[in-house]
Formats: C-alpha cells, sequence, structure tokens
C-alpha cells in the first residue's frame, strides 16, 4: 500500500546508523559484519536495521551466500518522479483524512 | 528567492460536501490541522503546529508515527494569503511550492492542490537528509 510505503520509508530514513549504512552501502555491497563494524553496536542490532531498510525496499540482500551481502536498491531516493510520487501519495492520504473531518465537523452541533 | 525551473509537479483536485469557509478554516486553524493532516497511522498533535497564517508568516508542525512514536517535523513559509480562496507557500526543507486553490460550489468546495518542485537527483535526497537533520535536531533539542 502506498501509504504504507511512505511510512516505512520515514521510519527507515529517520534512523541515523541506517542513514549511516545507506551511506556505507552507496560504496558498494557488504555483508552484516562489515556493515556492523563501524558501529558500537551489535551485529544483531545492525541485522535489525537492515531488515528495516529491506522492508522500506531501500536495500536488497544476497540469497547464494550464507553471509548474504547486502546492496542499495535501485537508488530510489535518487529517482526524481519516485520522491515526487512520494509527496503526491502524502496529499492525497492526507485529503481522505480531510474528507472524513469535513463530514464529522458538520455533524457536529457547533459545526 | 530567484526563480527556478520547475522540472517536477502534479496536481490533486477534491470535492469536497462542506461550504468554502469549513475547508479554509481546516487549512489554517492549527486546531483543525491537527485533526486531519498527514496519512492514517500518523498523527499531527495540537501542540506542535504553529501557524502564522499571512504572506510571509510561517508555520511548523510535527508528524508522529502512531506505531512507533517517529518525528516528522516540517514546516514553511507563506506567500499568497487570500482568504477563502487561495493558499501558496514554499516548503522549508524540500525544494517545493503548494498552491491550493478553493472554489465555492454552493455549499460544496472544489479544491485543488497543486504541488511544483525542482527536483533532480542529487538535489532530492538532500531534501530528504536535510528533513531527517532536522528530526535529528528536533530530537536532540532539550524540551
Amino acid at each position: 500500500m502506498p501509504v504504507d510505503q511512505l511510512s516505512s520509508t520515514f521510519s527507515a530514513l529517520a534512523d541515523p546508523t541506517r542513514r549511516a549504512i545507506l551511506d556505507r552501502l552507496a560504496d558498494g555491497e557488504a555483508t552484516l559484519t562489515e556493515l556492523a563494524a563501524p558501529f558500537p553496536v551489535t551485529v544483531q542490532s545492525v541485522s535489525k536495521h537492515l531488515k528495516v531498510l529491506e522492508h522500506a525496499g531501500l536495500v536488497t540482500r544476497g540469497r547464494a551466500a550464507q553471509w548474504r551481502p547486502a546492496r542499495l536498491r535501485g537508488r530510489p531516493l535518487e529517482d526524481a518522479a519516485g520522491w515526487l510520487a512520494r509527496y503526491r501519495q502524502f496529499f492525497e492520504a492526507s485529503f481522505d483524512r480531510l474528507d472524513d473531518h469535513l463530514r464529522t465537523l458538520q455533524r457536529e452541533p457547533d459545526g | 528567492m530567484a526563480d527556478r525551473p520547475i522540472d517536477q509537479e502534479f496536481t490533486i483536485t477534491r470535492v469536497f460536501d462542506a461550504p468554502r469557509e469549513l475547508v479554509w478554516k481546516a487549512w489554517t486553524d492549527p486546531d483543525q490541522m491537527a485533526r486531519w493532516y498527514g496519512p492514517r497511522g500518523i498523527s499531527t498533535p495540537r501542540s506542535t503546529i504553529t501557524m502564522d497564517v499571512r504572506p510571509g508568516g510561517t508555520f511548523e508542525l510535527t508528524m508522529v508515527d502512531d506505531a512507533d512514536g517517529s518525528e516528522y517535523p516540517s514546516g514553511g513559509t507563506f506567500l499568497e494569503v487570500e482568504e477563502p480562496e487561495r493558499l501558496v507557500w514554499r516548503d522549508r526543507d524540500i525544494d517545493l511550492l503548494v498552491t491550493i486553490t478553493f472554489v465555492d460550489l454552493g455549499g460544496r468546495t472544489e479544491m485543488t492542490c497543486h504541488v511544483a518542485g525542482r527536483t533532480g537527483g542529487a538535489q532530492a535526497y538532500d531534501g530528504w537528509s536535510t528533513m531527517f537533520d532536522d528530526l535529528a535536531a528536533f530530537l536532540d533539542r532539550p524540551t
């Protein structure tokens, strides 16, 4: 769903560790161990961050090897059309709520 | 601000079953904004909204993800305020201009939302980056 996609992209990018992981992957694919090295957090924690990025469609992970190197997926944030499309989704979804709100308002005694 | 070329834009038109004054108020009264702004699953608490609705006035608000409490501050500057038919603002974080017009259809209101942005690869990415840097600054700020 578009709204879920928007929300998951927001959530994915709101975290500084996840932004740093994306920056690292912009230089090329990396394994979990390589990704975890620069951060003062556990490999398990980085694994969780990676799952969030995967869920948001920002990162894919290989399946061939046990260590499953991660890489950026299509660099969606640099896709100008995709960028504005997210804004459009945001407004469309807001206007659905505005419609509901205006109906509710007119049913209230004080209007 | 110098005029810059627009390379991305879209328009959304909606007809609401409500008088124009009410739709205008929904956009310009913080109490109203708090009740609808943002997709379902995201709230915009009244306490986060400030609006100075006049040309040159600014607005700020923070959207909160209901699921995990993540906060997304946003804001901008009003360029045109013509009650009750036209509202134009420039986003604070991303290079885009939003124009909302309201047409009275006699008890119903046609609202048109036009968004024009200068995007392009790296610039678009910078826009998002700035937005989330603002978020980081917001979270670090003592309350």
